[in-house]
């Protein structure tokens, strides 16, 4: 069974026409009901009045204002330990099955997001008095609640805590948001190398398209080192929300814009001006969607995803406006399925943009696949 | 297992583009560009491969508070040379410099396909063979980092210089992690504990100074200017050095510091 969250429900009601400043406003850390409330039926939510999407507010960031005996936080331990140690690996495919390791590493870093004391819970169990009390930044029901929906539901672990580490960021992440990558990281990487050797990428426009939570402008950005500018683009109005409240909560608002729209639709006013442009698109060919991991399959947004019936729809799109968008020298680079669609790409590119663009690269990810396509605009 | 380790075969290179201004009477502006490709042990090696393996594989984090002393002794052997250079003296840099980072290919197409937190990184010092890995961080970027740290550990640890100590001179890294009752500290400036990233390299001063009394923690002790219950405390305040010394103790038949 396939999802449809809430916000996405009911944002599409929404008028596209909003304003941006409505969205990247809402700084204030709004105290958000349970988790499981964000799960039921879209029609009783509380905000449909407001045109404005308040991105969730992730537990590492809420007030610790639950104080709960000790000896019920480890009960709850226990009892979440025994459940990930429970889970068994289907012998089928172990890639996309749950693994209890994993799991018991995800519940370490839940405690740290969620209990201030966490050291207490997890280590220092023989020392405390049971008679203690920790602050906790959810309620205990919720914690229940939250670890039986990574485990029973496979909600993904980021929409757990509302949060990825991501590069040396932390990005508030919820459905509706594509969880950035760790192979992403080396968009940001690459950028970072082409800037330190050439000013002149410093100083320029450059563009994330459709970007999610915001991570390639944000890490893009911080690389610049406060020179130049990054536009930042998405047509889902929730990561445009959730990408303006992590480039306000890194202060980059001066040099990171968030624009709604569909790839180079916000883009009319910089053609053929940008230095760089970089975008993990939708990549996955469509058929492969049912197949997913349960967790990226059954809760993130296809729109982030399936990039129609060879998985380049987009990637096309994209390589037709590199050539007008880009400076004579701008640089680009695209996160793509693999080996496989980087060579459709760089073919397509050599054939079809003949005279457009140079030194058309094929870049492995740390696993040693094919992942991106890089070049320059002649 | 589904899982494929292949590793330390990923000897990714990136190119590195250099934009040059030509001076060209026709285009004035126009723009060429010519690849480098750097060697992927050199300055690149960020950008390189960053191993991840199953976590099943990566072994268990242990619950211990301690993770510093994490896969201490995985390696077992003790290296010992004549006069190596000090590598805990290198920058971080210079030390990736001599590192290889090896690569654990997980089976499956990555990128969008998969949310599996499981990124692991391991890093091998190439001259010495240590071998250092972080599994347990949120991020990449941290694993790295903790790898590192792990490696400077396990280098200050495993790499022992010869010492005379007939005309011993402590250095000052050593100076500064001893306790303030030491004779021969000579400024008063505060002791630097077991926490702080700055005790390893003295750390591996006071095991050079242990090795070349024997494991004697008496005669190490009055070199130092130390009680030998002061030196003693001063041993196990650090699991991996007390685990070093004890190893020291235990290859000449010595019984263990408790």
């Amino acid at each position: 069974m396939i999802r449809i969250f809430p916000s996405l429900r009911f944002t599409s009601l929404l008028s596209a026409a909003k304003p941006l400043c409505s969205v990247a406003c809402s700084s204030s850390p709004v105290r958000e009901p349970p988790q499981r409330a964000s799960f039921a039926e879209a029609k009783s939510a509380p905000a449909s009045n407001s045109l404005s999407i308040t991105p969730k507010s992730p537990l590492f960031l809420r007030t610790p204002s639950h104080a709960t005996p000790l000896s019920e936080v480890w009960k709850w331990h226990d009892w979440a330990k025994d459940l990930a140690s429970s889970v068994e690996v289907s012998s089928s495919n172990s890639e996309y099955s749950l693994d209890s390791a994993i799991l018991l590493r995800e519940l370490k870093w839940l405690i740290e997001d969620s209990i201030v004391d966490d050291q207490l819970v997890i280590h220092k169990r023989e020392i405390a008095n049971d008679s203690e009390s920790v602050k906790l930044r959810a309620s205990l029901e919720e914690l229940y609640d939250l670890w039986r929906q990574r485990i029973e539901k496979r909600r993904p672990f980021q929409y757990v805590v509302g949060c990825e580490h991501w590069r040396d960021l932390v990005l508030c992440v919820e459905e509706g948001v594509l969880i950035p990558r760790p192979e992403t990281e080396l968009i940001v990487d690459m950028v970072e190398e082409l800037v330190t050797r050439d000013d002149w990428f410093k100083n320029g426009v450059w563009a994330d398209l459709g970007t999610g939570s915001g991570a390639i402008a944000i890490g893009v950005a911080k690389v610049l080192g406060g020179r130049g500018r990054v536009i930042a683009t998405d047509l889902s109005p929730v990561a445009i929300a959730v990408a303006g409240n992590n480039v306000q909560r890194y202060s980059l608002q001066g040099m990171i814009e968030v624009r709604e729209g569909s790839w180079f639709e916000p883009l009319k006013d910089v053609e053929g001006k940008l230095v760089g442009l970089v975008s993990n698109p939708p990549y996955i060919p469509s058929d492969d969607i049912p197949g997913l991991q349960a967790e990226v399959g059954r809760h993130e947004p296809k729109l982030a995803l399936d990039g129609g019936i060879d998985g380049t729809d987009s990637l096309i799109q994209l390589c037709h406006g590199a050539s007008r968008m880009l400076k004579r020298g701008g640089f680009f680079a695209f996160e793509t399925n693999g080996e496989k669609q980087s060579k459709m790409i760089v073919d397509y590119m050599t054939s079809d943009h003949q005279n457009s663009f140079s030194d058309l690269k094929i870049v492995s990810d740390f696993a040693g696949i094919g992942r991106f396509v890089t070049g320059f605009r002649l | 297992m589904a899982i494929m380790a292949v590793a330390a075969l990923f000897h990714a290179r990136f190119p590195i583009f250099l934009r040059r201004s030509v001076p060209s009477p026709s285009y004035p502006s126009s723009v060429t560009y010519y690849r480098r490709t750097v060697i992927s042990d050199g300055f690149s090696t960020r950008l390189r491969s960053i191993i991840r393996y199953s976590s099943s594989d990566a072994g268990g984090e242990g619950g211990s508070g301690n993770s510093d002393a994490g896969g201490v002794y995985d390696s077992g052997t003790v290296v010992s040379e004549v006069q190596s250079p000090n590598y805990l003296k290198f920058t971080d840099e210079e030390l990736m410099k001599q590192c290889r980072f090896e690569t654990f290919r997980v089976s499956g197409p990555g990128g969008q396909h998969r949310n599996k937190r499981d990124s692991a990184v391991r890093i091998k010092h190439l001259p010495t063979g240590i071998v250092a890995q972080a599994v347990e961080d949120r991020s990449q970027h941290k694993n790295r980092a903790s790898a590192l740290n792990r490696l400077r550990t396990l280098l200050a640890i495993k790499v022992r210089n010869k010492v005379d100590l007939a005309a011993y001179s402590p250095p000052p890294e050593l100076l500064q992690i001893l306790p303030p009752k030491s004779t021969i500290r000579t400024s008063s400036g505060s002791q630097i504990g077991p926490n702080n990233a700055k005790f390893v390299p003295g750390m591996q001063a006071l095991l050079d100074v242990i090795s070349a009394s024997d494991g004697s923690i008496a005669d190490s002790a009055k070199v130092l200017g130390l009680s030998t219950g002061g030196l003693s405390r001063l041993i196990l305040s650090h699991d991996g050095l007390r685990m070093a010394v004890n190893s020291m103790r235990a290859d000449k038949g010595m019984k263990p510091l408790k």
